[in-house]
């Protein structure tokens, strides 16, 4: 699976991912001397940042914080290659004096610390190569303010126990709006739903997998179901009231997608 | 951003720190959308305090040093001591010797010798329009606002990678319509004194990274200072406009901005705000830098220091020459010290509570020096720690 984002600070390099999900100062959040994660509110708090893929959201903080990074480089603590979501001034400058590879434009959700990946700034991408993307299908019946969630029985293979649209696997060659059909006649037992809105693809990330999820919403003029295997209850929810669920990866993200 | 062949051939086989600079300003052009580079007159670089950039700084300045030279006229910013007084503030010979170390490569590149955050009274003095590219954020909102030179907030290597290379990436402030007014703000009440300083940092707070337009106020070029570096520390704002006083007021207002109202109890709740009640160790003036209008004002006022407390005057090396006659009038006062400042210096090895009137100075000294602060004019704290 390869990300594609853009070139900040030029050169490639691989290395296991540390992922944060919280902004990072150089100054104050890392200890150059020994690589380590200071700051006691990350997520990565007292781990090490050498040789690894360093990725976080953006940085933050003092301007010192570009002779920062050039120390843990010179003192061989310095992460391989950087990867952001949104660039600013601080890193930026300071992944280029310190000649640490790094893009921007990289969805940090998607990645997990304990990925191998590779950051090639001259092709402004990121590979994930133990990482697969697949397809698949993510569909919302709809009844008069009401959309169904779905929740998942220990006899699927993925995200047992949470919550959920009306999904399955899209095969390459395959229709997204048929196979949306399909799912809902087998998922809900619903012949003739009414195709209100489709969405954007979506990325979500899985274990070894990142999923493009490609959002549907139907319009259903029954709330009279029957659900099969793969779901073991069923309810019709307001769609701001999809926050108190444990549900699937972003699944929120793909229900905002389509209200 | 678009690239002419002899700036890609310094990108690429130009020397380590021509490339390295060549690379920061491709990468900030590209971050923020620049279309090209343009040259600058001239630059002003931070990161010069030993207690501020420590061995990281040296080692990055050391490389960076090697055979290049500033190809635009440029200055930097105070170092951590007073390169002659340095042991009358009880600064170490280790710590001098790598204050002086840092100082040496930024002369090896070509700096001119100002260490200062004020380089537009000590001879680097743009015109307006002029494209320049300065770190400092006090006098970036001096070069912007008061001269109406054209420069973004640079940061100590981007200002340094522009004084290498001459050039600065055009998005930002370079543009004319990125320095329209954002924010209007109705002063209704006279200001003097510590008043601009607490101004400044009432209007930081919330203008953000935006361009404060004030109606209702008059100023001095030193008030302006003070409320352009007050402006700059509790917020990112790199312009501001005053009404029939800065160059670029006109056409500076569209219809429908936001509007604040700010007065004597705004004010007077900063400045509260911003101090304490306690004994100071040092009385600190001058940040940022004192103007000779300033250092006049102070001599004029014939005062003669009778209590134990520490008065520092801080300055640049190229006023101090030009106060000479002042001197002996300064130093009954107190120390006038040259090169450096409160924040910069390692003043908390030697106090833990200064006295100043800066507003700047009071938001840095708790963040970066662990003091307790005490804010008030430069007058009253004369009467009252003299």
């Amino acid at each position: 699976m390869k990300l594609s984002g853009r070139k900040i600070s030029r050169g490639r390099a691989e290395g296991i991912g540390l992922v944060s999900t919280s902004p990072i100062s150089f100054l104050g959040d890392v200890d150059p001397q020994s690589g380590l994660i200071t700051d006691h509110k990350s997520d990565i708090s007292g781990e090490s940042i050498r040789g690894k893929v360093l990725a976080f959201p953006f940085g933050r903080g003092s301007t010192v914080g570009s002779y920062v990074m050039y120390s843990t480089k010179r003192s061989r603590r310095a992460p391989v290659a950087i990867v952001n979501e949104r660039a600013e001034a601080v890193v930026a400058t300071g992944a280029v004096i310190s000649g640490i590879p790094m893009i921007d434009g990289i969805d940090v959700g998607l990645l997990r610390t304990g990925d191998k990946m590779v950051v090639d700034a001259e092709e402004s991408s990121v590979e994930l190569p133990d990482v697969q993307l697949r397809k698949a299908v993510t569909s919302f019946l709809f009844n008069k303010g009401r959309v169904l969630l779905l929740k998942r029985s220990e006899e699927v293979g993925t995200q047992r126990g949470k919550w959920a649209g009306v999904s399955g696997y899209l095969e390459d060659d395959e229709d997204p709006v048929d196979r949306s059909r399909q799912e809902i006649l087998e998922e809900t037992a619903i012949g003739n739903p009414l195709l209100r809105k489709e969405g954007k693809p979506i990325l979500a990330r899985g274990n070894d997998t990142i999923w493009e999820v490609h959002p549907f919403l139907y319009e259903v003029d029954t709330r009279e179901i029957t659900i099969d295997w793969e779901h073991v209850e069923y309810r019709w929810i307001r769609p701001e009231g999809i926050s108190g669920y444990d549900r699937v990866t972003r699944l929120k993200r793909v229900l905002d997608s389509l209200m | 951003m678009h690239l002419t062949a002899e700036q890609e051939e310094l990108l690429e086989n130009g020397r380590f720190g021509e490339r390295k600079a060549m690379e920061i300003l491709c990468a900030l052009g590209d971050i923020f959308g620049a279309d090209r580079l343009v040259p600058i007159s001239s630059a002003h670089v931070s990161g010069v305090s030993y207690k501020t950039i420590g061995d990281a700084g040296i080692e990055f300045l050391t490389d960076m040093a090697q055979g290049t030279r500033v190809r635009a006229r440029t200055t930097a910013n105070p170092t951590a001591m007073d390169r002659q007084r340095w042991k009358e503030m009880g600064i170490s010979d280790d710590f001098a010797q790598k204050q002086l170390e840092i100082v040496g490569l930024y002369e090896k590149m070509g700096v001119e010798e100002s260490w200062t955050c004020t380089p537009y009274l000590a001879g680097n003095r743009p015109s307006r329009g002029d494209i320049i590219a300065w770190a400092e954020s006090s006098a970036v909102a001096f070069a912007n606002s008061v001269i109406g030179a054209r420069t973004n907030r640079e940061g100590g290597p981007s200002a340094l990678a522009s004084a290498l290379t001459g050039l600065t990436p055009r998005y930002g402030l370079h543009i004319d319509g990125n320095r329209k007014a954002t924010v209007i703000v109705e002063v209704s009440s006279p200001l003097k004194g510590k008043d601009f300083a607490s101004l400044g940092c009432v209007v930081g707070e919330f203008a953000g990274d935006g361009v404060p337009y004030f109606r209702g106020l008059s100023a001095s070029e030193s008030e302006m200072k003070s409320l352009g570096a007050a402006l700059a520390s509790t917020g990112s704002i790199p312009l501001f406009h005053i009404e029939d006083v800065t160059p670029e007021h006109k056409n500076a207002v569209a219809d429908g901005l936001e509007r604040i109202d700010i007065g004597r109890e705004e004010l007077d709740e900063k400045a509260e705000e911003l101090g304490t009640e306690e004994e100071p160790d040092i009385v600190a003036i001058g940040c940022p830098h004192l103007s000779m209008e300033e250092l006049k004002d102070l001599a004029g006022r014939r005062m003669k220091k009778r209590k134990g407390t520490e008065i520092w005057l801080c300055t640049s090396r190229h006023v101090y020459g030009q106060a000479r006659g002042l001197l002996d009038q300064l130093e009954d006062i107190g120390k006038v010290l040259c090169d450096t400042c409160m924040v910069v210096c390692p003043i908390e090895d030697r106090s833990r509570v200064v006295a100043t009137d800066s507003g700047k100075a009071a938001f840095y000294l708790p963040k970066f020096c662990s003091q307790e602060v005490v804010f008030d004019d430069v007058g009253s704290l004369m009467r009252r720690f003299l």
